[in-house]
């Protein structure tokens, strides 16, 4: 046992000879550098020609009236927490340069922004603003800096070319961990949780994806293509739009609400029964 | 012989037969015997039927699913109707489960009945278990019956996770895995098992053509023989009574088995069946299409076992991370809570009858049972033994209370902890005080008489309550029921009638409108009787 | 209490009876009513009516029982068309599945309701005839149980040890002694194909201590990370505070035949990623110097990329609930909780040791890994090598 352990340990990958251990740690590190830069050009490039379908998507185009409008709303209700020009305050609010419009439309038209409070999460709430409210807010953020951006089309474009399939084994395994099969949400540690999308509009599920808001990862285009995150948009639309086949769903919450069920339905009501059975005969 | 040719009569067919049947079998005296037996009426001897009717409804629609179900672990893609599988790798056991669910005739409401029946099952066998428990049924001569009854719960449990485990989606995948790092926890085997098992490395092939062997064929028949067994035990023992006027310890009174309990019981098993009908179609359970198949990366938050293994969930979950090393060797501390515990558990169970004969110095055989309230210690230990049991299933699922209620998912593992210690004794010591205070009030009627609401002015100036006595002389406190209402010793007329609201006018009041004092009281129950209607 | 049962309305005459009882009950009494039979049958079984009485008298219906009558047969017929319901809607209503608010949403809700209905109400009207319409009774029943008769015992005691000494196994005990033998090889001989059959060495190929990591699943090459439909990664696809699912880059590595194998690859923040070599370079001085703690994965980060195990070290659940700000990973079955900036460390819930790190390593732009695990992924187990993670809790 031990010996094939050693044995594991000292397991490394075979290296080119000569190549390497020579090297200082800086060359390897430009080296990669160089490497990296060279795979992006070439990922972007083949990204851009031969994406499926997202090309016929508009880029997102901001005019500057929108861009002003945006900037009264900011100096009116977020340069409080933000600072001026989205500078960020120490202790009270991140910097917004470079987080992108899609986060900002994101936490301000899913209610989150402006913040309420300081607790182990920032929840959802009725929005403040209007969707092109937030929208102006996010272009006003992107011109400061920069950042991921939204594709610029209706709602249902967003998951009209999506495979439900492929979305939904990509869905389970991103999203479902945190987010559950159900799409109900869940907890996570120290009272933070991972919100229910039964409500979360497409933009929003993308948004959400692009610029990992709070403690969600990101989820990138390299990572997730426009496609990939179409495919899931479109499964949790289906989710969210098609009645379960099996009844009520109580909540699909799966084995704690069926014990429950099992107890104040199916246990009540046959003890009633029971009481009813053996009660006096008259 | 009569010369003549025998007319047919349809009205002699019965007891031509029978008596064509007794001449060969010589049944006449067992059947009647059969027909005659007296069985004792109580709501709570009907919890036991639950369980066996849930259990015959198992067996009828689980014949039905094996007929679709297809226990194998090849690889096929999905294309049924489903959409959003369409095209993804699974197992053929889990395109199996889909296809009875989605493309069979009335398989999703058969799948869905069996597994609530499965529930209920269990949830009967629970409660059932706690009223043979609080009402010390378990005592001398039906020891043998509690311990079969110990060992059905737990081969229902096991059944239960086997078939949970069968059509291989995502949680009951998740579910498996948990049972792999269960077995591996145990010292020294806990490797040969896991790979024999499983054989090889988990999930393989092997492990779901094994678990459906299980679930259709050893379990069920030896859940099967045991029910039997427990069953005939019963019968040759006769049930059990409470305590009551005419019941002794030598005696059963109630209805003959035909026709009254016969159909009483035949319309109770018809009603569970139709409460799990309707919950299999009405309340969506298990939506494995939402899971998916099984998949070693795949995890959904709230991932939870079903409700009865749920206290061994949470048990894991409440344990804190104590490996214990010796040498070489590990114990990991995931041994305690998942293997240590319930054996511990089912030991006290099996050993209860002798436990409970040393506390109470009781070595007699019992057929009358006994109030819960005149076994204080009795009763606050098994209220001890369900708060232990309620913390542990919370705990089981305190992911979802955690979310749903807005808790910190930490603050409730913690919790958990610090009920498991201190809710059982609470729940001891509460139930124990209220069941000497009820034994109390009992003696208090018993000696004084039924509380009138009569306040009476005494000529020194005192006011005293007019207390009806139940008796002209002294009554021995029995273990029975004691009246504590006036209606209830017919002083005041029956208690209207209905659940929620009366469904009957109240009767008019009593003759006797003045009030009763202590000198002109009925001196016996009997001469409070109102007059028959 | 007979009298005060017996007090009620119409009760029939239980006492007595024709031929009164016992062995000069003549069953053939012309005068013995049915009733007076099964009284006797009654008492001949032990049992005793001490209260009867018909739930109507007999003769002309009153208007409560016609209407209890009409209710039964009500609920009766009622059953009955909703299993015809039942049967028709299994046969008529749509019922394959399809996406949206259509007909066969209601499939299985309408043969639940129909067959479910249909058995509760029978057996709704089953209980009301059994509770209004049939006589109320009680019965005594003697129970005739305690042990048997002291002569019985001693006399089938004596028959079972008739048989011991018939078998004469006590006077010939050579007999005895062979018979243990084959007594001993059967029952091994029993036992023998199953355990036989399913038993699987552990240290037979050491299943549990590779993973599809291992260079040997490649031809000795390191094993690329891919994404589940087996495309490798460059370092670009996964953002800063971003995540991704491997698998090993070997034929099958995203199925269940390597379910040990799926890695969570995390590219950390830059002050994140500073953290977690901190980390590293502390346990490697701590080790160094002698002091016990677990062993650190030495190289085992490429730039801001980490990996680890996805599989829980407590139970082998997919420990995947990954937050960014906080740098923790949650499992979701029992709630542990991996600090990732600390090696992932067990901070919270029941597990015990940190999540395996998967030594990175980039060629050729895309990542791989430089070797297995060093140790092993998954939940602990009795003869697990220690000396791996140098008794984590004694430090």
């Amino acid at each position: 046992m031990r010996q094939t352990m050693r044995r594991l340990g000292s397991a490394t990958v075979p290296r080119a000879p000569g190549a390497a251990r020579s090297r200082g740690r800086w060359q390897r590190r430009t080296g990669n550098a160089v490497r990296m830069t060279l795979a992006l050009v070439l990922v972007g490039g083949i990204y851009t020609a031969v994406a499926p379908g997202m090309r016929a998507w508009a880029d997102p185009t901001a005019s500057p009236a929108d861009i002003a409008a945006g900037k009264a709303i900011y100096d009116q209700s977020c340069i409080s927490c933000h600072g001026r020009n989205g500078q960020g305050v120490p202790d009270k609010g991140p910097s917004l340069i470079g987080v992108g419009s899609a986060a900002v439309e994101f936490q301000v038209a899913t209610g989150r922004m402006p913040a309420t409070g300081q607790g182990a999460q920032i929840e959802r709430r009725t929005p403040l603003y209007s969707r092109q409210e937030a929208q102006q807010i996010g272009a006003y953020i992107q011109s400061l800096g920069g950042g991921p951006e939204l594709p610029n089309v209706p709602d249902d474009q967003l998951y009209a070319g999506g495979d439900v399939a492929r979305g939904g084994t990509l869905f389970r395994v991103n999203c479902s961990s945190c987010h559950a099969f159900g799409i109900g949400g869940g907890a996570l540690s120290s009272g933070k949780f991972a919100p229910s999308l039964e409500h979360s509009s497409p933009r929003d599920i993308w948004a959400a994806m692009l610029t990992g808001p709070q403690n969600m990862p990101v989820f990138g285009n390299n990572q997730l293509s426009p496609q990939e995150k179409s495919d899931i948009v479109a499964y949790i639309h289906y989710l969210q739009t098609d009645p379960d086949p099996g009844g009520w769903g109580i909540g699909r919450l799966g084995p704690v609400a069926e014990g429950l069920a099992i107890f104040l339905i199916g246990i009540t009501a046959l003890v009633f029964a029971a009481l009813w059975i053996v009660g006096k005969q008259t | 012989m009569s010369p003549r040719k025998r007319r047919f009569e349809l009205a002699k067919v019965p007891a031509s037969v029978g008596v064509g049947l007794d001449e060969r079998l010589q049944g006449a005296t067992l059947l009647r015997r059969a027909l005659n037996k007296v069985f004792p009426n109580h709501w709570s001897f009907l919890l036991g039927e639950i369980a066996l009717y849930s259990f015959i409804v198992l067996l009828l629609t689980g014949t039905f699913l094996a007929l679709f179900f297809d226990p194998s672990m090849t690889d096929v893609e999905y294309n049924g109707s489903y959409a959003p599988l369409r095209g993804t790798a699974m197992s053929q056991a889990f395109n199996s489960s889909l296809h009875l669910s989605f493309d069979v005739r009335g398989g999703l409401v058969m799948r869905q009945m069996h597994h609530w029946a499965a529930l209920l099952f269990m949830a009967a066998i629970l409660v059932h278990m706690f009223r043979i428990f609080f009402t010390g049924a378990f005592r001398k001569p039906r020891e043998l019956n509690w311990v079969i009854g110990v060992l059905l719960f737990w081969l229902g449990f096991f059944e239960g996770f086997c078939g949970y485990g069968l059509p291989d989606d995502a949680l009951s995948g998740t579910g498996l895995r948990i049972a792999t790092g269960i077995i591996l926890s145990i010292p020294v085997i806990g490797t040969w098992t896991y790979l024999s098992l499983f054989g090889g490395e988990f999930p393989g092939t092997e492990i779901i053509p094994r678990l459906y062997i299980v679930h259709v064929l050893l379990v069920p028949a030896l859940l099967l023989a045991l029910i039997t067994v427990h069953l005939a035990l019963m019968v040759k023992q006769k049930h059990t009574q409470f305590a009551g006027p005419g019941r002794t310890e030598h005696n059963v009174v109630g209805v003959r088995m035909v026709p009254a309990f016969a159909l009483k019981t035949g319309g109770f098993f018809l009603l569970i069946f139709g409460v799990i009908g309707l919950l299999g179609g009405l309340i969506q359970i298990n939506p494995i299409w939402l899971f998916g198949p099984y998949k070693g990366e795949v995890v959904s938050a709230a991932s939870q076992p079903d409700w009865y293994v749920m206290f061994l969930d949470g048990s894991t979950r409440l344990m804190p991370d104590w490996d214990l090393h010796l040498g070489p060797y590990t114990v990991p501390g995931m041994f305690w809570p998942t293997v240590v515990l319930p054996g511990v558990l089912t030991m006290l169970a099996i050993f209860y009858p002798q436990i409970d004969r040393r506390i109470y110095r009781d070595r007699e055989a019992h057929h009358l049972l006994q109030r819960p309230r005149d076994t204080a210690a009795r009763t606050a230990l098994g209220m001890m033994a369900i708060a232990f049991f309620m913390v542990l299933t919370i705990s089981g699922g305190n992911d979802v209370v955690a979310q749903k209620l807005n808790i910190s998912l930490n603050a409730m593992t913690w919790g958990g902890r610090v009920a498991l210690l201190i809710a059982p004794p609470i729940a001891f010591y509460v139930t124990y005080r209220i069941c000497l205070g009820l034994q109390q009030h009992d003696r208090e009627v018993l000696s004084h008489g039924v509380e009138t609401g009569i306040i009476k002015r005494l000529p020194d100036g005192r006011f005293i309550e007019v207390h009806q006595p139940l008796s002209g002389n002294h009554l021995e406190y029995t273990g029975a029921p004691v009246p504590k209402k006036m209606n209830k010793i017919g002083a005041l007329g029956p208690a209207v009638r209905g659940f929620f609201r009366p469904i009957e006018k109240s009767a008019p009041p009593p003759p006797a409108a003045t009030p009763v004092s202590p000198a002109d009281a009925p001196r016996s129950l009997e001469e409070a009787k109102p007059p028959k209607r | 209490m007979s009298t005060e049962h017996l007090g009620g309305r119409s009760a029939v005459d239980v006492g007595g009876g024709h031929g009164s009882g016992g062995e000069g009950f003549d069953v053939d009494d012309p005068r013995n009513t049915r009733f007076d039979l099964v009284r006797e049958g009654i008492r001949r079984d032990g049992m005793e009516i001490v209260h009867y009485a018909p739930a109507f008298p007999l003769g002309k219906k009153s208007r409560v029982e016609k209407r209890v009558e009409r209710t039964v047969a009500l609920l009766f017929v009622l059953a009955g068309l909703l299993a015809i319901g039942f049967v028709v809607a299994y046969i008529w209503w749509p019922f394959r599945y399809q996406y949206g608010p259509v007909a066969s949403k209601l499939y299985t809700p309408i043969l639940g309701a129909t067959l479910g209905g249909s058995m509760v109400v029978m057996g709704l009207g089953v209980i009301v005839w059994a509770k209004k319409l049939l006589p109320s009774e009680e019965v005594v029943q003697d129970r005739h149980d305690g042990p048997s008769p002291y002569d019985e015992q001693k006399l089938t005691g004596a028959t079972i040890m008739n048989v011991v000494d018939e078998t004469g196994v006590k006077r010939r005990p050579l007999i005895k002694a062979a018979l243990l033998l084959p007594a001993a090889g059967l029952g091994a001989a029993a036992v023998a194909p199953l355990v036989g059959g399913l038993l699987k060495n552990p240290s037979d190929g050491h299943p549990l201590l590779t993973t599809g990591w291992n260079p040997a699943n490649n031809d000795g090459k390191a094993v690329a990370l891919t994404r589940d439909d087996g495309t490798p990664i460059r370092p670009e696809d996964v953002n800063p505070r971003g995540q991704m699912t491997v698998f090993p880059g070997i034929p099958g590595g995203s199925t269940t035949k390597w379910a040990d194998s799926p890695v969570l690859l995390i590219h950390l923040a830059p002050e994140d990623a500073a953290a977690l070599r901190a980390s590293i370079a502390e346990s490697e001085q701590r080790l160094a110097a002698g002091q016990s703690v677990a062993k650190p994965v030495v190289n085992g980060m490429w730039q801001d990329f980490v990996a680890y195990s996805k599989i829980c070290t407590h139970a082998g659940c997919p420990a995947s609930l990954f937050e960014q700000q906080t740098n923790r990973l949650l499992c979701p079955c029992h709630q542990s909780q991996f600090l990732i900036i600390d090696q992932a460390k067990p901070i919270f819930g029941p597990a015990n040791r940190k999540l395996p790190m998967l030594p990175l390593d980039v060629q050729n732009g895309f990542f791989v890994a430089r070797s297995d695990f060093l140790e092993p992924i998954g939940p602990t187990y009795w003869e697990r090598p220690v000396e791996i993670d140098q008794q984590e809790a004694t430090s």
